[in-house]
């Protein structure tokens, strides 16, 4: 798993977007939306590696914040400009309202990736990048919030090793998400999607990243995991309360919700 | 033959330890012990039964264990009440309840994002205090400590009671009506409030089981409705305003109703007037 994510780093989101045209993109914002974090909210992202969930999270409350501090300002009406001046410099022009991001990689090249897009794109406070397993994380109990992971669980050789993980690290009350590729199960559909992925992603990856076998893998991996029911059976295993699943697509991907109570 | 272990909630476990101070509900003794066995390690199990409690079993146990889920949102919700004056009835006021329990922000996830349970929680509270009230009210009546109130008074009484828990709440609450009015919120909503009518009618003593049963619950339904609304947009000191348009409002349904009732009788003596000029013209 580790060289085929080390020859895949540097192609990594351009093989995304073509392999997927683009809906990847759609896929993450909609699930940053379920997850709707509020300022505050400390977050860790395993096998997050080039940064794409840390991103939109870090946009999606930093917009929550400006309405938050909109409305509190709104409050105090008649204020005169020296006193709204003072007010945001007491919060420290907290435009992310304590919130952090803790992105999680096994690959050190998939890391590498994501930090320079950071600066390329101007995040630099409430990141943190950290070499880890999701099988035996770094951290200490009870310390997150929210725990995701996003298209990264079928890579995990132990599946429910890494869901244990998880739950050690949440806090109490914290919730699991977890956004993957799962079973269509329409037929027409499902064979349609059996066609591109067998014939044309592994195609694309020889001609975009100059590597078949290891789309050949990934395409592989999607079909040896274990479908939406399953998996909602092992996340209640490792002991998540109010698990539940939603399909996007019809199926091609699933996102999975839980929480530490 | 072994039962998976049951894994208490570890954070109902964990609020006990913390704060005393809060009201919580105890869990058995039993799901006490199981508290600190590691979630990882439990016995393989024969059949694939996940750890989701079933009610086979260990039975009344497990229904427990079941029911501290529910337990646990119902005590968010109650908690993010105090700080819907400041957030409104969305997901941060539930998130800023949550970490008062001791829990991460991130449980708001629980409910949706536009805070129709909270709201519907807080109405269903509501409701359940008013019906204690009444409770408490005919009991005195019976014990001959109180006086029956006048039917007029009665309802008036028990709607002004309703609307003035409101009265904390007051600013946001047009937001909340209008999401009760969500197509997705409807039938909850619709549900508690004809139970509320419900149980108003029945404190106040109706014991019809003819159509008056039905117009009397539309037309106090509509009574309630519309104080509602003018309280949302009285500014007057105590809401005198809101008090006197009720006031009205009833008067007019008991004016209403004593008209029917006149109406009909007036009808029948019509009839039987005509009856005896028609007997006596064909003698």
């Amino acid at each position: 798993v580790y060289q085929v994510f080390e020859n895949v780093a540097k192609k990594y989101d351009v093989m995304n977007d073509s392999m997927t045209l683009g809906i990847h993109r759609v896929w993450k914002d909609i699930f940053v939306h379920k997850m709707n974090p509020c300022p505050g909210t400390v977050l860790l992202d395993v096998a997050g590696g080039t940064g794409d969930i840390a991103f939109r999270f870090i946009n999606y409350v930093r917009s929550v914040r400006k309405r938050q501090l909109q409305r509190k300002l709104k409050h105090h009406q008649n204020l005169s400009w020296q006193e709204i001046f003072e007010s945001y410099q007491k919060d420290g022009f907290n435009s992310l309202g304590d919130s952090q991001v803790v992105v999680c990689d096994i690959n050190r090249e998939m890391l590498k990736v994501g930090k320079q897009k950071a600066q390329h794109l101007g995040y630099s406070e409430g990141l943190s990048w950290v070499l880890g397993n999701a099988e035996e994380l770094p951290f200490d109990d009870d310390k997150f919030d929210v725990y995701t992971i996003a298209f990264g669980i079928r890579n995990v050789t132990r599946i429910d090793l890494a869901l244990q993980e998880a739950y050690r690290v949440l806090k109490p009350g914290g919730r699991f998400l977890c956004l993957e590729f799962s079973h269509v199960s329409n037929p027409l559909l499902s064979r349609l999607y059996d066609l591109y992925s067998f014939q044309v992603i592994p195609v694309l990856g020889e001609v975009i990243a100059g590597d078949w076998r290891s789309y050949q893998y990934l395409v592989e991996s999607i079909r040896q995991f274990p479908p939406q029911e399953e998996l909602k059976a092992m996340i209640e295993d490792a002991g998540f309360f109010k698990v539940d699943y939603e399909n996007l697509n019809f199926g091609i991907v699933a996102i999975h919700s839980g929480f530490k109570l | 033959q072994h039962y998976p272990p049951l894994r208490a909630l570890q954070a109902s476990a964990a609020l006990r330890r913390a704060s005393d101070e809060h009201k919580k509900e105890p869990l058995t003794s039993s799901s006490q012990q199981h508290f600190d066995s590691p979630p990882a390690g439990h016995q393989p199990e024969q059949k694939p039964q996940g750890p989701r409690p079933s009610y086979t079993g260990q039975g009344g146990q497990e229904s427990e264990d079941y029911e501290s889920e529910e337990q646990l949102q119902h005590r968010i919700l109650t908690a993010a009440l105090e700080f819907v004056p400041e957030h409104g009835w969305t997901a941060e006021a539930i998130a800023e309840g949550a970490k008062t329990l001791g829990l991460s922000v991130a449980a708001a996830g629980m409910f949706h994002s536009d805070g129709s349970e909270l709201i519907l929680h807080f109405v269903s509270e509501c409701n359940s205090r008013l019906s204690e009230l009444l409770e408490k009210e005919q009991k005195l009546v019976q014990l001959g400590e109180a006086e029956k109130k006048p039917i007029d008074e009665f309802l008036r009484d028990a709607v002004e009671a309703r609307l003035r828990m409101l009265i904390p709440y007051i600013e946001k609450w047009p937001q909340a009506l209008s999401v009760l009015l969500l197509p997705r919120n409807i039938p909850s909503s619709l549900n508690l409030l004809t139970s509320m009518i419900d149980d108003i009618w029945h404190y106040a003593g109706d014991q019809s089981t003819d159509f008056n049963w039905y117009t009397r619950r539309a037309v106090l339904t509509g009574i309630y409705n519309t104080t509602e609304l003018v309280m949302m947009q009285d500014s007057s000191p105590g809401f005198e305003d809101t008090w006197r348009f009720l006031e009205n409002r009833v008067a007019d349904a008991m004016t209403m109703s004593n008209t029917a009732s006149q109406v009909q009788s007036t009808g029948e003596a019509v009839v039987q007037g005509l009856m005896g000029a028609a007997v006596t013209v064909s003698n």
